[in-house]
């Protein structure tokens, strides 16, 4: 008996573990319900879970023992990471058709959960082209896009620092923005350019939380509306961040309009 | 239409957006490819639609909707989610300037007090948080079409060919 208790305490914890790492790696919430029922199968439970933004209840039933389990887990702070996605996908497919044991399933999602990041530095140049992209696209010359190009890499700088010394996510946010359009301020003013908006406009751009406010209104489609409705204030409080920041900004460097 | 320069300078520079916002969010190496592809097509959709008269609301729908559908099978070519593909793709038409030219407007009124232009303000708040809005709901509706529209009956997504190479 105390056996078959262990065992399905181990189970809630392995699924609590793939919606934990599916939540904050950015997925929405019907994704998450899928990704549930595949491995829930695999693992023989009937499975009852509430999703919030924060913390999940599970309640399982084990088909083989009808033991029953309940557990809750917090969850850490969300930093969305598409690799740990596919490769939840991935093994849930690959769980089914090679049928694996409970013990596999348990060593891959320990795996996925250590997956890392591209090097610190591509990601730097990367975000900082997709900045320098924007302004172009807004209609920016070289000037402008060299511009939005380095503040860009100065905010995602600063911000990086300020995640990795545990700020709030928002105040990075705001720390991030701040940078970024300070730098592409001044040195529109130094350069004596005259296209000053451009280049802060588009040096923020990298920071909008587009996950956020995509899984928000998908999510309210398919019908979960709290969660739905958490993730729009969520993003909402992040573009606030940035206007707040630019709000600043403005205002030292007394720019009239953006 | 013509297809001079520009229209290929603004399509690759959509593409790079889209893929520095993937990598941002730590795709998988396999998939840059279709990312920076449709990232860029979206790109050159979205801004023939605006050329050819339409809003912008209307041509964020049409670009994400054709991603919607094109990551499908590019998706299943690269046995991945479609969202994987889509979802980057779309990123970089997210309307953040639309929400923080809102904000600011917002802040104009609150923090700075009265001023002459109060009601051009109140016009343009209005102007910018609706555009939001909508271009985020076209964008979610475009890029989840498909699954709105066929359910999940012709969307078995993904199948392993080979052994190994997880993620």
């Amino acid at each position: 008996m105390q056996e078959n208790e262990l065992m399905s305490e181990r189970k809630a914890d392995t699924l609590l573990k793939i919606c934990s790492l599916l939540m904050t790696s950015g997925a929405n919430t019907s994704r998450i319900f899928v990704h549930l029922k595949r491995f829930s199968d695999l693992i023989k439970v009937d499975a009852q879970v509430f999703i919030d933004h924060k913390a999940f209840i599970i309640t399982l039933l084990d088909n083989e023992t009808q033991q029953k389990t309940t557990q809750i887990r917090r969850l850490p702070g969300h930093g969305i990471n598409f690799a740990v996605l596919s490769a939840l996908s991935r093994a849930g497919l690959k769980a089914k058709t090679e049928n694996w044991t409970f013990e596999q399933i348990d060593a891959e999602v320990d795996r996925i959960a250590g997956l890392k990041h591209y090097p610190r530095i591509v990601i730097l140049i990367a975000v900082s082209f997709s900045g320098a992209g924007f302004c172009n696209l807004f209609g920016g010359d070289i000037v402008n896009m060299l511009i939005a190009f380095f503040a860009t890499m100065g905010g995602l700088f600063v911000r990086q620092e300020a995640v990795k010394r545990k700020f709030n996510p928002y105040v990075s946010v705001l720390f991030g923005a701040f940078v970024a359009a300070s730098l592409a301020s001044s040195t529109s003013v130094l350069l004596n350019h005259t296209d000053i908006h451009l280049a802060i406009a588009t040096s923020v751009l990298f920071l909008i939380p587009g996950v956020p406010l995509i899984n928000s209104v998908t999510d309210i489609l398919d019908g979960y509306i709290i969660t739905g409705s958490v993730r729009f204030i969520n993003g909402f409080v992040f573009v606030l961040a940035i206007a707040l920041a630019l709000f600043m900004v403005m205002y030292l460097f007394s720019i009239q309009n953006l | 239409m013509i297809l001079d320069i520009t229209i290929v300078e603004k399509v690759i520079w959509s593409g790079i957006a889209a893929l520095g916002f993937g990598i941002l969010f730590n795709i998988p190496r396999r998939v840059i490819l279709p990312v920076f592809l449709l990232g860029g097509i979206a790109g050159f959709l979205k801004f023939f639609a605006l050329t050819n008269g339409s809003g912008v609301v209307l041509a964020s729908l049409f670009a994400a909707s054709f991603v919607g559908f094109a990551s499908i099978p590019y998706a299943r070519q690269k046995q991945t989610s479609p969202f994987l593909l889509s979802i980057p793709s779309v990123i970089p038409m997210i309307p953040g300037y639309f929400g923080y030219k809102m904000l600011l407007g917002i802040t104009q009124i609150a923090v700075l007090g009265e001023s002459q232009n109060e009601v051009e303000t109140m016009l343009s708040i209005t102007h910018n948080g609706l555009n939001m809005i909508f271009i985020l709901i076209s964008l979610s509706v475009g890029v989840s079409l498909p699954w709105l529209i066929f359910k999940d009956k012709a969307l078995k997504v993904i199948r392993l060919k080979k052994k190994g190479d997880l993620v």
